[in-house]
């Protein structure tokens, strides 16, 4: 982000947001009623008490130590009996299950995986059913998570994150690893995934793209033929099939069909002429149809929709097409000064990233790292 | 635009995509010895934690909570961190794991209880929330009947702009917070925090005195 953001930060610096940025320079008086106003709301509470890890040991006090001598006649080693006693009965208990649990098998590893519960109907895990009475289940790598029209379920694993599995859903885990890739296939069906692990290790493959967390929230449906549908609501997420690539910020959705890949991604609120000439120029033009969706969808663009122009830099079908999305992205968001016309007619990458940095989403070369890292590993499975 | 502008920098942080600026590098060796010494059972460490942190937890969750539930999800945040310390690979990206947490549990707030919408609360709701949550300060802090409807006004108004906009506001405009200590506890890079602070205000200011200047359309 630092690269793209150059211009408009010293554009900030130029139109002396100095008093926004660190309360230097010459203060802003709107700036200082809004600090007045809003300063009631700000933070003002001193640290709860964490809890301890062990509980701090209990001493008697002395009052207590007397009440005790007090209270008996029997003499000092008679007293020590009962406890010489539970402790033996402990001692003899610890090695009796020790020796039940550990005697028989070898020790117990902990499995990679997700820990899945109920949250309603019986979903299952292979064959095996959760029912109602059960806590968490592990969902190991290889196994598959089913729901049924009536079940949902919740899955967590601490240094990843959490997804709510809809009905009708079905997911199968292929990698689990620590500090790596983490990556389970939706065969069909609905997930919305709450994600912590670090950008760019949590990854849904489906059957027309692979899913890349770049952020933190998303819901990624698949229908029973393969289609899907990624709409981001924290974050952004990377949308990736056979080079075809695309980046969908929150707010937007983006449509993906199998052999096809990704569409290209849209604001939600953007018109409905504006969504509908843009699938079908994704998914069902003829080339001459392509061209007149193409004008559609230009000419109902937004600023915010330089989201979906900067896309179609690279899906339009030659260099004609790539000059009318060129120039219409630049009236709505002007490129950095380092971008230049040719360079982006010729699709150098590069230039590309830039303008997309400057566009304020998020910095490119997050995805670009995963690129280079796991694109590899994260290709597409086939629907079972 | 409706994105959050370098959310996740924690990994690149961690990657070294993103580097943190000289000044502030004393403060990240800090909280990882902080981090260190909280997962070696220091409870006071990670007091000394939340005191650096709270603000800004308290900030990412005021941009999308209402104001009577968000001291309550700052403690929430504390805990879940505290338990999930070990799970942490980069203690130096502490502020940016911690922030991913804050907006998560914002999120699973609104999962819970009330539908998006409701966000923004009109002034009325506010007017009583803001009441309640002031009843814990003292009466001089206590803003008058107009200034506390303008204070909630406002509020709302940057509730509506987009999430890097709105959280980095907040941050600025009711924690106090300068831009350079914003990108040191979010992990966020100074240029996008600069960014976002301009463009967000500029939106700010346009909601705010809509006779003034031409609204800008939302990014």
């Amino acid at each position: 982000m630092d690269t793209g953001n150059d211009e408009t930060e010293n554009e900030a610096r130029a139109r002396g947001d100095d008093y926004l940025w660190d309360g230097s320079g010459e203060p802003d008086p709107e700036i200082q009623r809004l600090e007045d106003l809003l300063g009631k709301f700000r933070h003002d509470r001193p640290a709860p008490v964490f809890p301890e890890p062990n509980l701090p040991e209990i001493v008697p006090d002395r009052d207590s130590r007397d009440r005790d001598r007090r209270g008996t006649f029997f003499p000092q080693w008679m007293r020590s009996f009962p406890v010489l006693a539970t402790t033996a009965a402990a001692v003899v208990t610890i090695a009796v299950v020790t020796f039940l649990v550990y005697g028989k098998k070898p020790a117990t590893t902990i499995v990679a995986g997700w820990d899945v519960s109920r949250v309603a109907g019986s979903p299952r895990i292979g064959l095996r059913a959760i029912d109602w009475k059960e806590g968490a289940r592990r969902f190991a790598i290889g196994q598959t998570l089913e729901t049924d029209a009536q079940s949902r379920a919740h899955l967590e694993a601490d240094d990843t994150g959490k997804i709510e599995v809809d009905p009708s859903t079905r997911l199968r885990l292929l990698t689990m690893a620590a500090g790596g890739l983490k990556r389970i296939a939706l065969d069909r069906g609905t997930i919305h995934a709450y994600i912590w692990a670090p950008a760019g290790q949590f990854v849904v493959d489906t059957p027309s793209a692979t899913t890349v967390d770049l952020g933190c929230a998303y819901t990624l449906q698949v229908d029973d033929s393969g289609a899907g549908l990624v709409r981001t609501s924290l974050g952004w997420v990377g949308f990736k099939l056979n080079g075809h690539e695309a980046f969908i910020p929150a707010g937007a959705a983006c449509a993906t069909r199998p052999k096809v890949g990704p569409g290209t991604p849209y604001f939600e609120d953007a018109s409905s002429n504006f969504r509908a000439a843009l699938a079908r120029f994704d998914f069902e033009d003829t080339p001459q149809q392509r061209a007149a969706d193409l004008a559609t969808v230009l000419g109902e663009a937004r600023k915010a929709d330089a989201l979906t122009l900067w896309h179609l830099l690279t899906r339009v079908d030659d260099e004609g097409q790539r000059v009318l999305v060129y120039d219409r992205l630049r009236e709505l968001a002007p490129p950095p000064a380092s971008v230049t016309k040719d360079g982006i007619l010729r699709l150098d990458q590069p230039m590309l990233d830039r303008w997309w940095n400057e566009l304020g989403f998020d910095d490119i070369s997050v995805w670009r790292h995963w690129e280079r890292t796991w694109a590899g590993e994260a290709t597409p499975v086939q629907q079972k | 635009m409706a994105s959050s502008s370098g959310d996740r920098v924690d990994p690149a942080a961690g990657l070294g995509l993103r580097p943190v600026r000289e000044r502030f590098a004393a403060e990240v060796s800090e909280d990882a010895r902080l981090v260190g010494d909280a997962r070696a059972g220091d409870r006071a460490a990670f007091g000394r934690l939340y005191d650096r942190y709270a603000r800004m937890v308290h900030g990412v969750l005021l941009a999308k909570v209402p104001v009577g539930d968000v001291d309550d999800l700052v403690q929430d945040v504390f805990l879940l961190a505290l338990r999930r310390l070990s799970t942490l690979r980069e203690p130096g990206s502490f502020g940016a794991w911690l922030a991913a947490i804050a907006r998560n549990q914002a999120n699973d707030y609104h999962r819970r209880s009330v539908p998006e919408d409701q966000l923004t609360d009109d002034a009325s709701e506010n007017e009583s929330e803001f009441s309640n949550v002031s009843g814990d300060r003292p009466s001089g802090d206590r803003p008058s009947g107009d200034d506390s409807s303008s204070a909630v006004a406002i509020l709302d108004a940057i509730r509506t702009l987009p999430d890097a906009y709105r959280e980095t506001l907040i941050l600025r405009l009711v924690e106090g917070m300068t831009g350079p200590e914003i990108a040191a506890r979010t992990g966020l890079t100074h240029g996008s925090v600069r960014v976002n602070l301009h463009r967000g205000m500029q939106q700010l200011r346009a909601k705010l005195n809509p006779g003034d200047s031409p609204i800008e359309e939302t990014q």
